[in-house]
């Protein structure tokens, strides 16, 4: 019976919706806009994969053709890796844009990833970018509101609550109607933007893309509407009239949707902020050039390793070592600046993950910020799928420069060192570098804050129509009265 | 007159004593002079950046100098050092930040290859930036709107609904009646604007000059316009509810859907692959020298500096000569790239903004930016301006390359400073389009509303 009651409330809300030609060409809008999103950002995205991918082709080609040269050259060759994007950034491209494309990795220095996309954007990227995560997630909350701040308000000008009351349901059926009723509205919404994305991650054209991830983003955004449509109803079953429960539910959404995230990204980079590249690039010398400089004979922490060197193999100079000592010192060297230069790399990685730390706690406020967090996070295009670009990537520089010193230790003769060239055939023995992005199961973990926001999203708008839940049918009379 | 006046009073107090409104001005207030503050701090890193990039020279030199003996070749101590090229930015960039949380304004340029080096950008986090940042110009341009709304969509459908219409209109004129009520609005509005404008005037100590007077019109002309599509709209006979909808529904259209649809087009029209073509290029360009003979990569440098042609390097020792030339040639491999990757950023540049014309928020705000020269065409005048100095430290430099001078020889204070982009493009050729269409757009805004509502009678 009153699952019924229930139902009937919500087929009359659908119904009204139906009638209100605002809300069917808002609807129309939305999901249209949804497509072109869909399809616009799956182009772009298939066509920045594809240059990616020609790009590190023809560097791993151009790496393997080197002629014969000696290994220290090779290393100051280095190797250049593009950062992949996950097969879902078409979905929701996260961070990606503000994150460098491409790395040059050579000896002696950590390069920073260059030529992000915000970097080739026009200022109009301020306003937000046209990305199927943002019509969910920043469009359809506002297309809720629009479909249910009426939804209890309307029938309360009416008189028809009044009505339905008498009729025999129950405040409890008639909200839970009216959210049920509301939220079909918003599946109808955002079902195309949802399906479109199935249909091209399921096609296998973007990349393996697991089934956990879609549904994971799938529970996201049903949860992250879900709310919505608790407000929206709550709003309009409490506020005196539908006019005001619209002003109300607008301020709403500019403050969490609009003005949270940036208040709460501004404010963030205010209480931490970050040395300028010129800052940073300052430390990192000023730490260097405490410890040594492998190009510099002169310097005394090397004068010492090759006194460690000559007592060890018990020779009088490095011509006599049975090692070639110039790959000796740019092994050490590469070592002791690699270690450095990490240090302090991740000193600024940490000062950015205090900023995002910042920006969590916002999403306590800001649900739409707790869940673009977690929709990032699923789709792999969060701030730790660039950090893992950028370990994996230092990683592997340091195992390529290290075994370049290996190969000028042993197979160089420190007589007449620079004039020999190592054969090109040990250039095709060398690792390729591939991108290994980090498990979603640990991305969310690391995000209970994101995970919270979004569950008392949910349950303190149900708290609040559990107590509206008994004033509703005394507004009711008193509105009936007056 | 003196009438009007009491309505006006009348009105304003009427505002100013509704809690929403209240709440808003006071909440408006508040982010505005705190976007403000950190529009002053951001001109303050901006600042201390550019120290950063001098003290780092110099410490390095000072390193380079105590560590090297005096008879080292010049060549083997700039290899390591790099030369500061800091841009100071205008006052104005307090109001309106555009890229620069992106985009370095001091890079450090060492005489290698260049390209290399151009394109180095702020240690920005991409979580910050991603959720987007709050700049005075943002509150001004892009949610000032909304608070306009909220004062404005009802101015008459509130009286009608409330009854109270019809009793007025049978002393006053319509137009009468709404003019002190659209005064009282116009000066709330005023205020929130003014105040935190004033305050990040003083915080950044900019005075009003070409560039600042041009970017408060345009404030003012945006704002504009978004009074007269309200009032266009409000003077309707929908309902007030119908109005908000209808008001809130143009300005997502236009702040956020219009922005972000252009910009996808503009990346799909104008790819960039020239970014990492050029780097791919200069790369092989300066590595392949090495397996080359030194007079072939000298010839080709020749082609570029034929005032050293004579000063040719020998085939069997290394020079740091050669060793420029090198880094030279990788620039000469990637320039096609180079120039073809500039060009694709200012089409992307232009094309951004013919259309923001189309749309009122875009072509304010992108007007801001370049006012701030804080644009995407600032930043490519500013890569200019590097690598004219990059240019002038090599002309100053190999002189002592060719000679294989020790470092004794360099002079260092006649090291040429860098000497910064110029802010050549006139205010008036910057915001004049914007203002013509603003304007454009709010007769329009306001014809269109009007039209549709006056033949009626009330």
């Amino acid at each position: 019976m009153g699952l019924r009651n229930a139902l009937l409330v919500a087929r009359r809300q659908v119904g009204a919706v139906r009638e209100d030609r605002y809300v069917v060409f808002l609807l129309g809008l939305v999901i249209a806009l949804g497509v072109v999103a869909v399809l616009g950002a799956r182009h772009h995205a298939a066509s920045e994969a594809e240059q990616r991918a020609r790009y590190q082709a023809m560097v791993e080609r151009q790496w393997v053709e080197q002629p014969d040269r000696h290994p220290h050259r090779v290393i100051h060759y280095g190797f250049l890796v593009f950062r992949e994007e996950a097969p879902l950034a078409f979905f929701d491209p996260g961070v990606g844009a503000w994150a460098g494309t491409s790395l040059f990795l050579e000896g002696h220095r950590q390069n920073t990833a260059n030529f992000g996309e915000a970097r080739h954007a026009t200022g109009m990227l301020r306003f937000g970018r046209l990305t199927p995560a943002a019509v969910l997630s920043l469009l359809l909350p506002l297309f809720v509101v629009v479909a249910g701040f009426a939804s209890v308000s309307a029938e309360r000008e009416r008189g028809t609550l009044r009505l339905l009351l008498a009729q025999g349901a129950t405040p409890a059926q008639i909200l839970a109607g009216k959210v049920l009723g509301t939220g079909a509205v918003a599946a109808l919404a955002a079902l195309p933007v949802g399906l479109a994305t199935v249909a091209i991650a399921g096609s296998g054209a973007v990349g393996p893309v697991s089934a956990g991830r879609v549904a994971g983003l799938a529970a996201i955004y049903a949860a992250y509407l879900a709310g919505w449509v608790l407000v929206t109803v709550l709003a309009s079953s409490f506020r005196a009239s539908s006019r005001s429960a619209l002003a109300l539910l607008i301020a709403v959404w500019v403050a969490l949707c609009v003005a949270a995230p940036r208040l709460g990204a501004s404010v963030a980079g205010a209480l931490h902020p970050l040395p300028s590249r010129a800052e940073f690039t300052h430390q990192v010398e000023l730490a260097m050039n405490e410890v040594g400089d492998s190009h510099n004979p002169q310097d005394p922490f090397f004068r010492a390793l090759r006194d460690e060197y000559l007592a060890r193999y018990e020779v009088a100079s490095v011509e006599e070592l049975p090692v070639n000592w110039g790959g000796v010192v740019s092994r050490e060297g590469e070592a002791i600046s690699s270690r450095i230069q990490e240090e302090q790399q991740r000193d600024l990685v940490e000062g950015q993950r205090r900023q995002d730390r910042v920006l969590s706690w916002t999403g306590l406020i800001s649900p739409y910020l707790a869940a673009r967090d977690l929709s990032m996070a699923v789709s792999g295009t969060g701030p730790e799928a660039v950090e893992a670009f950028r370990a994996q990537a230092e990683a592997h520089r340091y195992d390529i420069i290290q075994r370049l010193n290996d190969l000028h230790i042993n197979e160089i003769r420190y007589e007449n060192d620079r004039a020999q060239r190592l054969s090109r055939e040990h250039w095709a023995e060398f690792p390729t570098f591939g991108t290994r992005p980090p498990p979603v199961g640990g991305t969310l973990a690391a995000r209970s804050l994101s995970l919270s926001a979004l569950t008392l999203w949910i349950l303190l708008p149900l708290l609040g129509l559990g107590l509206a839940r008994g004033r509703l049918a005394r507004v009711g009379v008193e509105r009936s009265g007056s | 007159m003196k009438a009007w006046f009491r309505l006006l009073r009348l009105d304003t107090l009427r505002l100013t004593r509704s809690t929403g409104v209240a709440v808003a001005v006071v909440l408006f207030l508040a982010i505005g002079i705190y976007a403000a503050w950190r529009g002053g701090r951001n001109i303050e890193a901006a600042a201390s950046s550019a120290v950063a990039a001098e003290t780092a020279y110099q410490d390095q030199l000072e390193y380079l100098l105590a560590s090297y003996p005096p008879t080292t070749d010049a060549g083997e101590v700039l290899y390591y050092l790099a030369f500061p090229a800091p841009q100071p930015s205008l006052r104005l960039a307090a109001l309106a930040r555009g890229r620069t949380e992106v985009e370095s304004a001091s890079l450090r340029i060492r005489l290698l290859a260049l390209e290399g080096q151009l394109y180095e950008h702020e240690t920005v986090n991409p979580t910050l930036a991603a959720a987007g940042d709050l700049d005075l110009a943002f509150l001004l341009i892009g949610l000032l709107p909304l608070f306009i709304i909220a004062l404005t969509h009802d101015l008459v459908s509130s009286e009608r609904e409330g009854g109270t219409w019809n009793l007025v209109r049978l002393f006053a004129r319509r137009r009468r009646l709404l003019a002190p009520k659209l005064a009282a609005r116009a000066i709330l509005v005023g205020v929130v604007v003014a105040v935190p404008v004033a305050v990040v005037a003083a915080l950044a100590g900019f005075r009003l000059d070409g560039r600042a007077a041009w970017a408060v019109a345009l404030v003012a002309l945006h704002t504009l316009f978004w009074f007269a599509l309200c009032l266009g709209v409000a003077s309707g006979r929908r309902s007030s509810t119908a109005n908000a909808m209808i008001l809130v529904g143009t300005w997502v259209a236009l702040t956020l859907l219009a922005p972000a649809a252009l910009s996808l087009a503009n990346a799909i029209l104008h790819p960039v692959p020239e970014a990492l073509e050029l780097t791919v290029r200069q790369r092989q360009g300066y590595h392949e020298a090495w397996d080359l003979s030194k007079a072939e990569t000298m010839e080709v440098f020749y082609e570029d500096y034929p005032e050293w042609s004579d000063r040719t390097v020998p085939e069997d020792v290394f020079t740091w000569a050669w060793y420029y030339a090198m880094n030279h040639r990788g620039d000469q491999a990637a320039r096609d790239a180079s120039r073809a990757y500039r060009d694709v950023l200012r089409e992307r540049e232009d094309w951004a903004r013919t259309w923001s014309l189309l749309v009122p928020p875009l072509a304010a705000q992108l007007t801001l930016d370049r006012l701030a020269a804080t644009d995407l065409g600032a930043q490519l005048a500013y890569q200019d301006a590097v690598r004219r100095h990059h240019e002038r430290l090599k002309n100053h430099f190999y002189p002592l390359f060719f000679d294989t001078a020790p470092i004794d020889a360099v002079e260092w204070d006649r090291v040429p400073d860098f000497e910064p982009a110029a802010r050549e493009e006139s205010p008036v050729r910057a915001g004049f389009p914007a203002a013509a269409a603003l304007v454009l757009a709010s007769i329009l805004a306001l014809a269109a509303g009007l039209r549709s509502s006056a033949p009626r009678a009330d």
